[in-house]
C-alpha cells in the first residue's frame, strides 16, 4: 500500500500538490464571510499596514501633512455643507418651504491618510491609517474634498481597508441631483455607472449624482460624480447611465471618514449590502 | 532546511511593499504590473514546478490577506500560475528561460492566466460579454506586467536566488 501511494506520489506529485491547493484556495473563497477569517485578517492586513505606512510617507514626499490635513478638513466639511445646502434648496424648492429639516451640517469627520493602494481592474481597495482606535466601523463611508471614495470594509486597531468605488463587491444606492431619481450604481470592472435606469428617466449628460437617502450604507447626500455617457442596453428597454467619479482613487492621498453607520434595522430591511 | 526555502519568503516583503505603495504611482488606467507574479514565475522556473506552484499560492494568499481581495482569489490564480511557469522549468531548460528575452513570453502566460481565472471570481456578472470582459481585464494588465518583467532580464543579477 505504501508503495503505491509512493509509486503515485513519484509519477503525480506535481499535480496532486496543484489539486490540494487548488482545492484550499477554494475552500477559502467560501469562507470570506466567516468570523474568525476576518480576524485573522484584520490582523494581517493591520501588522502589515503599519509597515506600508513608513514606506508609503517615503515615496510620498510632496504632500505638506500637517497643513493639508488642515486645509483639506475644511475642504471636506465645506463640501458636505454645500452637498447639504443644495440638498435643502432643491427640496425647499419642491416642498415650497412646507417641510421642515434637521440641521444636520456638522456631520462627524476623521482624518485619515491612505497607507497603500491595491489596484486591480476588479478590485480595488485602500489602506488607511485609522482604525477602530479612531471609532471606524465597516459600513462607514470614505470622502475626500471631491466626493466619495469608498466605503470601510474591515477594521484592525489602528487601520482599515475601504472598497473603492471602482470595486465590482460595491454597489451604492445613488440618485440624479436635479430630478431625484434612484438608481444602483456599480462598477462592472470596466465603467462605474447607473444600471437598469428606465428609458422614460430623465437623465442627463452632465447631471450631478448623489448618495440616496434611501441607501442602506450613505444616508447623506455627498458628491459621487457626474453623468458622462448614456448607453441604451441590450434590451433596449433600459439605459446604463455611464458616471464620471469626482474622486479618483488614483489622486488621493487624504481621506475623511463620515463617522455615520446607518441604522441596523433598515439595513436588514434593504437589500444593498456592503459584505458580499 | 536549505536557504533557497526561505528566498521566496524574504523577497515577498520588499516586492509586495513596491506592489501597494509605489506601482500605483506608474498604473494606466489602473492597470498596473504584478510584481508578485513576475516573482512567482521567476522562482518557479528557478526551482521547480512544485516549488512554484507552492510559491504561488503563498504569494496569494498573503497578498489576499493584506490586500483585502477576496481571500481565495489571488491564491488560486497565482497557484496555477505557478504551475503552469513551472512547465518552463528544468536542468536543460532553466538558463534558456530564465536569463533570455523567453522569460518574459513565460511571464505573459503566466500573467493571462492569473488574470483570467482572478477575473472570473471578480467579475462573475451574465450581463456583460464574458469573453470580452476576461479579454480586457486579463489581457491589458498582463502586457504591462510582461514588459515589467524585461526589467529581469536586463539586470544583471544572475544567480542571485540559486
Amino acid at each position: 500500500m505504501f508503495k503505491l501511494f509512493s509509486n503515485v506520489w513519484n509519477q503525480f506529485k506535481e499535480y496532486l500538490v496543484l489539486i490540494s491547493l487548488v482545492i484550499i484556495s477554494l475552500s477559502l473563497l467560501t469562507q470570506n464571510n466567516n468570523s474568525q477569517v476576518q480576524k485573522v485578517r484584520a490582523l494581517a492586513f493591520g501588522s502589515f499596514a503599519a509597515v506600508t505606512s513608513v514606506f508609503y510617507d517615503v515615496f510620498n514626499i510632496t504632500q505638506l501633512k500637517n497643513e493639508n490635513v488642515v486645509l483639506r478638513r475644511l475642504n471636506a466639511e465645506m463640501m458636505m455643507q454645500l452637498s447639504m445646502l443644495r440638498e435643502q434648496g432643491i427640496l425647499n424648492r419642491e416642498l415650497k418651504g412646507m417641510l421642515g429639516f434637521k440641521d444636520s451640517s456638522s456631520l462627524p469627520l476623521t482624518p485619515a491618510t491612505i497607507v497603500s493602494k491595491s489596484l486591480s481592474i476588479t478590485q480595488n481597495t485602500i489602506t488607511i491609517n485609522a482604525g477602530k482606535t479612531e471609532g471606524l466601523k465597516p459600513g462607514m463611508p470614505v470622502i475626500s474634498y471631491r466626493g466619495l471614495v469608498g466605503i470601510i470594509q474591515s477594521c484592525s486597531e489602528n487601520f482599515s481597508i475601504a472598497r473603492t468605488l471602482k470595486n465590482v463587491d460595491l454597489k451604492l444606492t445613488v440618485k440624479n441631483e436635479k430630478n431625484r431619481l434612484n438608481g444602483i450604481l456599480k462598477w462592472d470592472g470596466e465603467k462605474l455607472m447607473i444600471v437598469d435606469v428606465p428609458r422614460t428617466y430623465d437623465f442627463d449628460v452632465g447631471d450631478r449624482i448623489i448618495t440616496s437617502e434611501i441607501s442602506s450604507i450613505i444616508p447623506v447626500p455627498i458628491p459621487v460624480g457626474i453623468v458622462s455617457k448614456i448607453e441604451d442596453d441590450k434590451t433596449g428597454l433600459l439605459n446604463l447611465i455611464h458616471i464620471k467619479p469626482f474622486e479618483e482613487v488614483l489622486s488621493v492621498e487624504n481621506v475623511f471618514i463620515l463617522m455615520i453607520v446607518e441604522n441596523a434595522e433598515k439595513n436588514n430591511l434593504e437589500l444593498n449590502f456592503y459584505n458580499r | 532546511m536549505k536557504l533557497k526555502y526561505f528566498i521566496p519568503l524574504i523577497v515577498f516583503i520588499p516586492v509586495v511593499l513596491i506592489q501597494l505603495t509605489v506601482i500605483p504611482f506608474i498604473s494606466i488606467q489602473e492597470i498596473v504590473p504584478n510584481l508578485l507574479l513576475i516573482a512567482v514565475v521567476y522562482f518557479s522556473i528557478s526551482n521547480g514546478q512544485i516549488f512554484g506552484t507552492v510559491t504561488g499560492a503563498s504569494y496569494g494568499l498573503l497578498f489576499d490577506l493584506i490586500s483585502g481581495n477576496l481571500l481565495g482569489s489571488n491564491m488560486l490564480s497565482k497557484t496555477i500560475a505557478g504551475f503552469i511557469a513551472g512547465y518552463f522549468s528544468g536542468e536543460t531548460r532553466r538558463d534558456k528561460y530564465l536569463y533570455t528575452y523567453s522569460f518574459t513570453l513565460v511571464v505573459f502566460i503566466s500573467a493571462l492566466v492569473d488574470a483570467m481565472i482572478f477575473s472570473f471570481f471578480s467579475v462573475i456578472d451574465f450581463n456583460t460579454n464574458f469573453l470580452q470582459a476576461l479579454f480586457n481585464h486579463a489581457l491589458l494588465p498582463s502586457i504591462y506586467t510582461t514588459i515589467v518583467s524585461i526589467l529581469v532580464v536586463v539586470v544583471p543579477y544572475k544567480r542571485a536566488f540559486n
